[in-house]
């Protein structure tokens, strides 16, 4: 007991090395308790089998109160920190005395006591190290649970119902959180919800560097006039059939969603597509329409064609690779019944009312307008693009996560073409980049408190151990919720509950309920205007070219594109993975 | 140099105002201004504020939509010019009115109840009486937008 802390802290870190040597088996003794060596060790869980980090494990006599660990203050002696994959070590550094008790205490969870019982004690005090069953903790619901509940609540509200920017939205609930944690606890401690440093655990900075290297990337590629060139060269080769035209339009939609966010694909697209459209004498709303849906269905065949696909593949280690092998051929299969669908559903407007002399006038500007821009930032962009899919694809064989490759490609990229570096920092859209950062902040503290514990408990006990069920769950329920909240958010909670369930339901090991997850919400976005910010950039432009794309309107045409696409794509991951 | 603005949209809604526009100006004898303002606002609430790239694609669509007037102008043999700008709808109207010294302004009158239209009828009203104080344009309504 009298050991000074950083000879405590050397054996600690001696002990833990290790122990972590020997895979936390049990030793057989080489000394007595109070030499170096001799340990007890432990994990500590939650109900959902996750580790739990920072629970403070004490051994020490029964019904003994322990003050709550202050930050920055040390640990006592018989006192240890879980670490992230939940395991604690105690080392023995003198001989235990009498009954003693194992307490395993932290914010959120219920105070377990497991007696250690006589024979442990014996074992430690004759110098043998011993490594206990698991202890499991339980949430609590506090009166912080029900603050962190509300402000995520609050969150999801003002981003469905636009009545603030997102990104201020998600650092209005973080700002919330923090303010509840740090001043709360002045009235009532039970109001703490985590510290600064515990909600930077939560962000994902995989995610965070991932989009911005990809940012860096399409400002470069947005400014070469690729996207007119390729849809004017569409309406070229259809040779003025709409349908043809329709299809071809689509294709390209949906491979530049793959690669790109579809924000951006269809802020690009949308005009060019409109005067094309007015040229040919039909109604703009028959082409953008079908290439908003394509936009959002292809997207998912690829980690980085959404941000859904990019927090999923982060949280879930699903390369580039899986995701292509995984999803691209079941959306290839929903693209073409889109296709079709898009086909049916316009067959009417599809009819072009032309206008010999209009239309020739018209195409003559098109033509002129639609010239690529900067051939050779277009040529540099395409080498490095392609060697980045080849470090997307194969990264993993290196460990390299994607966030890596975006970052070097965007160097790369920036270093051969030397644009106006300002210039370029100022196309990153660093509201995106804060709005993930605070969003995980957000879920993270729902997390803390338990919510998504008890949510994924309740899917848990709804689907049972069976596979099919909750595959069928999680992709239309996704699709459905999808529909009417923001997907980024949902997603985001949900990563930890189907985590939970990939690790409860056999035969999930193979991951298919995040690709579940992956599908569900993505092809949600196409339920309805608000389900994707694809369809509302669309809606807007659209609106402002005099053909107003209405809630209705869009309703009629997506949900049931939303029930053919997610058919086809529930049909092929359970041919897949079955 | 004196005309007549119009300012346009796009769309069947604004057919209407063009045609209005045309008969007027081959009534009085002089040129039609087609007008576009590009507005930004819808990008305000999505999680990318990307105004820098679909500024100069607005742009190109909003000549695409006049020169679409201006060809049917033309056929009527009423010269026809095309005018693009950004910014605030009723500044820019009355903008060009005062560049152009316009005679007229010819505005589509809403039919319907129009998602964040400009132009509702209340607005329309006083819209009408600002721009005829300012700018000394006789503002003539057309059914549409």
């Amino acid at each position: 007991m009298k050991y000074r802390l950083n000879m405590r802290s050397t054996l600690f870190i001696l002990a833990l090395a290790g122990a972590a040597l020997f895979g936390f088996s049990i030793t057989k003794g080489q000394a007595e308790a109070g030499s170096p060596g001799v340990v007890l060790t432990g994990s500590v869980y939650d109900r959902q089998g996750q580790p739990v980090e920072g629970a403070m494990v004490t051994i020490q006599k029964p019904g003994e109160s322990i003050p709550a660990l202050k930050h920055g203050e040390d640990l006592a002696d018989l006192q240890a920190l879980t670490q992230a994959d939940g395991r604690f070590l105690i080392p023995i550094l003198e001989p235990l005395d009498g009954d003693l008790v194992l307490v395993t205490q932290r914010t959120h969870y219920k105070t377990i006591e497991t007696p250690l019982g006589s024979a442990v004690v014996t074992k430690l005090n004759a110098g043998e190290s011993i490594s206990l069953a698991d202890v499991v903790l339980v949430h609590q619901i506090s009166i912080a649970f029900w603050i962190a509940t509300l402000i995520f609540i609050m969150v999801l509200v003002l981003i469905a119902l636009g009545w603030l920017h997102n990104t201020l939205s998600a650092l209005m609930g973080a700002a919330l959180i923090f303010i509840f944690s740090y001043l709360g606890p002045i009235v009532n401690k039970n109001l703490y919800i985590f510290s600064f440093n515990d909600a930077l655990k939560y962000i994902d900075w995989n995610v965070v560097f991932l989009i911005m290297g990809m940012m860096i990337v399409i400002a470069v590629v947005e400014r070469t006039g690729i996207f007119q060139w390729l849809a004017f060269k569409a309406y070229k080769v259809s040779g003025g059939r709409p349908w043809l035209l329709l299809a071809i339009l689509m294709i390209i939609t949906g491979v530049a969603s793959a690669f790109l966010d579809n924000v951006t694909t269809m802020l690009l697209m949308t005009p060019i597509t409109v005067q094309i459209a007015l040229s040919m004498g039909i109604s703009p709303l028959a082409l953008l329409i079908p290439e908003v849906f394509a936009s959002n269905v292809v997207g998912i065949s690829t980690l980085v064609g959404t941000p859904t696909n990019i927090l999923i593949g982060s949280y879930a280690r699903i390369s580039f690779g899986n995701f292509l092998s995984n999803l691209t051929p079941g959306v290839l299969i929903a693209l073409i019944a889109l296709i079709l669908y898009s086909l049916w559903i316009y067959r009417k407007e599809l009819k072009t009312d032309t206008d010999e002399e209009m239309m020739e006038l018209l195409m003559e500007k098109l033509a002129k307008q639609a010239k690529i821009t900067e051939p050779v930032n277009l040529r540099k962009a395409g080498v490095v693009g392609l060697g980045m899919i080849l470090l997307f694809v194969t990264g993993e064989n290196f460990h390299m996560l994607p966030s890596v490759t975006a970052i070097i490609g965007a160097t790369a990229l920036l270093i051969w073409i030397k644009p106006d570096i300002e210039e370029m920092i100022e196309s990153v859209d660093w509201t995106t980049l804060v709005f993930f950062m605070t969003l995980f902040i957000c879920v993270g503290a729902i997390q803390e408190v338990g919510l998504i514990s008890y949510i994924a408990d309740w899917i848990g006990a709804l689907v049972g151990k069976n596979l099919v069920l909750a595959m069928l769950a999680i992709v239309w329920v996704g699709a459905v919720l999808s529909t009417f909240i923001a997907n980024i958010p949902f997603t985001a909670a949900m990563l930890p509950v189907v985590g939970f369930l990939t690790g409860n339901i056999p035969g999930a090991e193979s991951k298919v309920l995040f690709y579940c997850l992956s599908v569900g919400s993505a092809m949600g976005g196409n339920g309805s205007l608000i389900g994707a910010s694809a369809n509302m950039v669309t809606a807007g432009i659209a609106e402002r070219a005099g053909y107003p794309i209405t809630y209705t309107y869009f309703l009629k045409k997506g949900f049931p594109a939303l029930l053919i696409t997610t058919g086809i794509a529930c049909i092929w991951l359970l041919i897949k993975f079955l | 140099m004196t005309g007549i603005v119009c300012a346009i949209r796009g769309g069947p809604h604004s057919q209407p105002t063009i045609l209005q526009a045309i008969s007027t100006a081959r009534q009085y004898k002089i040129p039609v201004h087609f007008l576009y303002v590009v507005n930004l606002d819808f990008l305000e609430h999505t999680e990318q504020s990307r105004t820098h790239v679909i500024e100069q694609e607005m742009r190109s669509m909003g000549e695409f939509i006049c020169l679409k007037a201006q060809i049917e102008a033309r056929r009527e043999g009423v010269q026809a010019n095309i005018v693009v700008r950004e910014g605030n709808v009723a500044e820019e109207i009355i903008a060009v009115c005062q560049e152009v010294k316009a005679d007229y302004v010819i505005i589509g009158r809403p039919k319907g109840e129009h998602e964040n239209n400009l132009f509702d009828l209340e607005r329309l009203e006083k819209f009408k009486q600002m721009l005829e104080t300012r700018s000394g344009v006789t503002v003539i309504y057309s059914q549409g937008e």
